[in-house]
């Protein structure tokens, strides 16, 4: 699996974010939630921009975390692929580059979550982006 | 948007010829069936099924002269799904199903309960004993935490709901309700020809799947747990409970498995009738819908001559 990287914000000139995977409760397990708050500075940073990463495709993903009263920030997390702003998305693409985004955080977030653990579920549920 | 299951799936019709009905409970638009006269029997199924579960038990419940009712989890089948995690709770479940009851009056009620339809079912009932006659458990639980090894390990369980992750498999791949059903039942390829097409029709888009991911995040897994408090509730009630029970339970279940669940409601509800096992693994209507209906009927005729 080729690697995700942490990087600036892309250049939005002609680009759109289109919405591809949400989460209402990325603090589920807390330690995804402190994975994502260490990798992107959140408690410095909060709501003022995005993460962003380059998937293996080498599109862009932007990560817009949510707030939500009377929980630690952040609650959720929308994850949006940069795309031309006026073709359609890659669908195989995208799902290959989400399924690197997930192990690029299971590895960030660390043991006892392993990708061992993610592949054996994604192979035991035949995921396409298994091969 | 209500959906038919079976506009690309006329192979399967045939299956499910009951009315559809629909009832504004709590808030929610639930789809429903109701079929034949009699004491009413209430069958509930749990994630990520619906009323299709019980397709071979409603017949020979209707033919023994009982009133069978089958609504779909808010969520679930042909009720409304909500767009967001926050809108499904197990308190807001019960009451769901509570405002069903009432609407249909339904009194003298037996409530079938399988999955997640055990700690809604469990606890409308528990909440409402006036109007329940008997219960029947297959394959759920009622108790706080630990339910199972099986729901504590990272691997599959834990991993295939985390954050991101639940949403990316059980939402953009439907896994739950395609091949974790199918990896649940003893007959695999009975169930492939027969009803995973069903299953997965009734859930087709990533937003329609959304309870697939998050009832697995209310099962309580410490005392932190959301639901804690309510299964404390729950098993204090049944402990003090009288009502008529009944326990069917798959040989071959790994989810729930006999030894810790099916035995810990028998000590929970000594005076219920069973453990009766039955072919099958988490989803044992799919193998033994007969031979269930059969139990039920025995049991509730039983239960008229006493």
């Amino acid at each position: 699996m080729a690697a995700v990287a942490v990087i600036a914000k892309p250049l939005a000139e002609g680009m759109r974010q289109a919405l591809v995977l949400t989460e209402d409760r990325l603090g589920h397990y807390p330690e995804f939630r402190d994975f994502f708050v260490r990798t992107f500075d959140l408690d410095r940073v909060g709501l003022t921009e995005p993460g962003f990463v380059r998937a293996p495709s080498g599109a862009a993903y932007a990560l817009v975390f949510v707030g939500r009263s009377g929980e630690p920030f952040p609650s959720g997390l929308e994850v949006y692929a940069i795309v031309e702003a006026l073709e359609p998305l890659d669908d195989t693409t995208v799902d290959k580059d989400l399924w690197a985004i997930l192990g690029w955080m299971v590895s960030g977030v660390g043991a006892p979550w392993t990708m061992e653990d993610l592949h054996a579920t994604g192979r035991l549920y035949r995921i396409p982006a298994m091969g | 948007m209500i959906v038919d299951p079976f506009e690309s799936l006329d192979g399967f019709r045939s299956q499910w010829p009951f009315a559809a009905r629909y009832a504004r409970v709590n808030g929610w638009r639930m789809h429903y069936i109701d079929e034949g006269v009699g004491d009413p029997v209430m069958l509930l199924h749990g994630n990520p099924t619906w009323g299709f579960l019980y397709r071979r038990v409603i017949p020979p419940l209707v033919n023994a002269g009982h009133r069978v009712i089958v609504p779909d989890m808010i969520g679930f089948g042909l009720s409304e799904k909500p767009a967001r995690e926050q809108a499904h709770s197990l308190d807001g479940h019960i009451a769901n199903l509570a405002g069903l009851v009432r609407q249909l009056d339904l009194r003298r009620l037996t409530v079938v309960c399988h999955d997640w339809g055990g700690p809604t079912g469990l606890g409308f009932a528990m909440n409402n004993q006036e109007r329940i006659r008997a219960l029947a458990v297959m394959s759920t639980w009622a108790w706080p935490t630990p339910p199972a090894d099986f729901h504590t390990r990272l691997f599959p369980w834990r991993t295939m709901h985390a954050p991101l992750i639940g949403p990316y498999l059980m939402g953009r791949h439907n896994v739950l309700a395609g091949r974790g059903v199918y990896l649940s039942v003893v007959n695999r390829e009975q169930f492939r020809l027969e009803a995973q097409a069903v299953y997965e029709a009734v859930l087709p888009d990533s937003e329609t799947r959304l309870l697939t991911w998050v009832w697995p995040r209310w099962i309580p897994l410490d005392d932190a747990a959301r639901a804690q408090a309510r299964f404390v509730w729950l098993e204090a009630a049944l402990a003090k409970s009288q009502v008529p029970a009944l326990i069917i339970w798959g040989r071959e279940d790994e989810v729930f498995e006999v030894e810790t669940f099916a035995k810990r409601f028998k000590r929970l509800l000594p005076h219920a009738e069973g453990p009766h096992m039955v072919t099958g693994r988490h989803f044992l209507q799919e193998d033994s819908g007969p031979e269930i209906a059969r139990l039920i009927v025995d049991f509730l005729d039983r239960l008229g001559r006493a």
